[in-house]
């Protein structure tokens, strides 16, 4: 039973967030869903690959942080390693709760069994008055551009599949210690398809805006190399 | 007698001891054959306990250069956060006099900008609390840094509260264990050397003689080697700063009470009472004028205070403020109380301890021909920093509307140096400024002085022709202080909350 609860100063008036970033405090996830209004920053860090979502038959971003099941290699020492943390990770333990009966504000709501909930140590929710703090404020902010990025995503991907743009991609990787890693399941952009597309498809995908995220998608898979140089990294010390 | 400086004896293990040991080693290779051979003498009596002290910020760079964890440091001397200096009582004695001295810079540190943009948006609140954003947190308990970050780094600029014999104690164990310094527990009977030449070598009870190129006395108040062997006057400063006692004792804290940040100084009718939080308890010490107050009215006063009975005993103190007519003599230097002391308002007896080492370390002799003029610097440069230490403290006094025989004679022209006096009626016209203290090592930067002078209400007027900075770009910067505040507020951990992360001192 998730241990969720819409934050109020009442019951969260000594709730801190720590800040540090681990494995230990939920952060080791090998990805996180991002959308084409964050791929400007994404790219910038992180390869953005596409997933089949079982649900809705669709697909979905992700910007990868390791290779396999529970591996963040961005993790280290406490803290996070790049110039830029997705805003799926970002808002973590907090998600938007939407009123059961469908109308009313949505809510902050905090997992309480997330464990960077904390107290004495972290950033507060409120202050002393009773009132939300700026990082309360900025959470609130920040999972609001999550949801409408999120909902905005749907047309992009359904557009990539629509022009047959996403293509399996099966990645080999070789590591230092000679071991051989396989890694599936995953999309990218078919550029071939995207360089032969005509004229009529590229202006549809220019009018809504798919343009630029599809060649900012392209690029971010030169982070794929640095990955595999972190990958190793940890294989040596290990070693 | 080689001409090298090969090896150092260090006499007298206290904090100086120790500490001039630790920044030596770690700033000379050791090793037998080309090395820096450092010996530290120290007599086997048992350390008193200690009362609390409070450090400079200069100190996480002390020790971290010295190479210990500050996680080990924290939890050996029990030692807490100081962010800076609260004066309780010092301007007319009424319940709300109150004013703080910071460890973090005012948004500008010239005094003509800073007092306008104080004047013109700010006016509202006291001086420091609306130009750095460091005392609200610091009143509200909060740590000067979070859990995570690197050592000695911090959200705010922060120094220590320690319990300065178990301070000792650390440093001997790591400076003879990491640093390879030798320590000869022993009482020196003799020590070898015309008073005209150089020291020879120093003549133990039980080890007998040690031979050394270069002797630092670190025997405190008795200054063996440099007051005693050398005969260097003692330069007295009671006529300036007449504290001459103190009273102290400790109380114990409950294990979940919050710690403060400052050091509390409370004015009294002739002198103050230190207060300082340690994580087990607080060390408290009345410092007084025997001309001025009795050891009974004194015990009185700090009975007030804390709140014991008649039946608690209080230990008492006796010094004398003042310094070595110099400090570097032949081949022996003086660091420590052996170079002098000064009463403890501001803190200044282990900033002058790193001082004196660090500058001991850096320009060490490499030839024993090379000492003259090295001594001839040495000597210079703390004659001067004494001297401004001095003014300094006085100033605390001088600018007091309190009355009564104390206060009275701390505003007497003829127990106020020339140079502070200068420095007052030039501050009447205009603020202070830059150019007031132009060394490029100063101990007292002039912000210090702005805090003091502006937190005690003295405003000077502004230049009536010079035009202030920009003003939008103050403007900014006070809006900041705000803004930092608030986000300090939100992020910070409580002192307690952050110290008793750390792990209990493993049993030996």
């Amino acid at each position: 039973m998730p241990n969720h609860a819409a934050v109020n100063p009442a019951d969260h008036r000594s709730v801190r967030i720590l800040e540090e970033r681990s494995e230990a405090s939920g952060d080791g996830q090998m990805c996180c869903i991002t959308f084409p209004d964050e791929f400007r920053k994404v790219q910038a860090h992180y390869p953005i690959l596409f997933q089949k979502d079982a649900e809705r038959t669709g697909f979905r971003c992700l910007a990868l942080f390791g290779f396999e099941n529970g591996e963040n290699l961005f993790l280290k020492g406490g803290r996070w390693e790049a110039g830029y943390l997705p805003l799926a990770m970002d808002v973590q333990p907090f998600m938007i709760g939407l009123p059961k009966d469908g109308s009313g504000d949505r809510k902050v709501v905090l997992d309480l069994d997330n464990p960077r909930v904390s107290e004495g140590m972290g950033m507060r929710l409120f202050d002393d008055n009773g009132m939300a703090t700026e990082f309360l404020e900025g959470v609130s902010r920040k999972l609001n551009a999550l949801d409408q990025g999120y909902r905005r995503s749907a047309a992009f991907t359904e557009a990539l599949e629509a022009h047959g743009l996403l293509e399996p991609l099966t990645l080999d990787i070789t590591l230092a210690d000679g071991s051989e890693n396989r890694m599936l399941g995953f999309h990218i952009i078919h550029e071939e398809r995207l360089a032969g597309l005509d004229a009529d498809s590229l202006k549809e995908l220019q009018a809504e805006g798919h343009l630029q995220a599809i060649y900012m998608a392209i690029a971010s898979l030169s982070h794929l190399s640095d990955l595999t140089d972190r990958k190793n990294e940890r294989v040596v010390h290990a070693g | 007698m080689s001409e090298a400086v090969r090896h150092v004896v260090i006499l007298g293990g206290g904090t100086a001891g120790w500490l001039t040991a630790g920044l030596l080693a770690a700033r000379h290779s050791g090793g037998p054959e080309r090395g820096l051979q450092i010996t530290v003498i120290e007599s086997p009596d048992v350390p008193i306990i200690g009362v609390g002290e409070g450090t400079w910020p200069t100190f996480r760079k002390t020790l971290s250069r010295i190479g210990i964890a500050e996680e080990d440091f924290l939890r050996a001397c029990q030692a807490s956060f100081k962010q800076g200096s609260c004066f309780d009582g010092w301007v007319t004695g009424e319940d709300s006099d109150r004013y703080h001295h910071p460890f973090e810079l005012p948004v500008s540190q010239n005094g003509t900008d800073v007092l306008h943009a104080w004047q013109s948006s700010a006016r509202d609140r006291p001086f420091a609390e609306a130009v750095c954003p460091q005392v609200s947190p610091a009143l509200q308990g909060l740590a000067p840094r979070k859990a995570g970050m690197p050592d000695y780094m911090g959200a705010l600029n922060y120094a220590y509260h320690l319990d300065a014999p178990r301070l000792a104690e650390l440093l001997r164990e790591h400076v003879t264990g990491k640093l390879g310094v030798r320590r000869i527990c022993d009482h020196v009977t003799e020590v070898i050397g015309a008073p005209d030449a150089p020291i020879e070598a120093l003549v133990c009870r039980d080890t007998g003689r040690v031979d050394a190129d270069l002797f630092v006395d670190c025997t405190g108040q008795a200054s063996l080697l440099l007051g005693k062997h050398y005969g260097v006057p003692f330069i007295d400063q009671g006529h300036v700063l007449f504290n001459d006692s103190a009273l102290v004792t400790q109380l114990p804290v409950a294990p979940d009470a919050p710690i403060v940040s400052e050091t509390v100084s409370t004015a009294h009718e002739a002198g103050w009472i230190w207060d300082i939080g340690l994580t087990t308890r607080r060390g408290i010490g009345c410092v007084y004028s025997s001309a001025h107050m009795s050891d009974e009215k004194a015990a009185e006063t700090l009975r007030q205070y804390t709140g014991l009975s008649g039946e608690d005993g209080f230990r008492k103190l006796s010094f004398r403020s003042g310094h070595r007519a110099h400090f570097w003599h032949r081949n022996c230097v003086a660091i420590g109380l052996s170079a002098g002391f000064l009463e403890p308002l501001e803190a200044s007896a282990i900033v002058l301890i790193e001082l004196s080492a660090d500058m001991l370390a850096e320009n060490l002799p490499v030839t024993r021909s090379a000492m003259r003029l090295e001594a001839r610097r040495f000597n210079e440069v703390f004659r001067y920093r004494w001297a401004r230490i001095i003014e300094f403290l006085k100033l605390h006094y001088v600018l007091s509307r309190r009355t009564g025989a104390y206060w009275d004679d701390h505003r007497r022209a003829d127990t106020i140096p020339e140079r502070l006096r200068d420095h007052l009626e030039t501050w009447s016209h205009r603020p202070p400024g830059s150019h007031d203290f132009d060394h490029a090592n100063e101990v007292f930067p002039v912000s210090s002085y702005l805090y003091i002078l502006y937190g005690m209400g003295m405003t000077p007027r502004l230049h009536p022709t010079l035009r202030p900075a920009v003003p939008d770009v103050l403007q900014v910067e006070m809006q900041k202080v705000v803004r930092k505040q608030r986000m300090l507020a939100e992020s910070l951990p409580t002192n307690r909350a952050l110290l008793s992360r750390l792990a209990p001192e493993p049993v030996h």
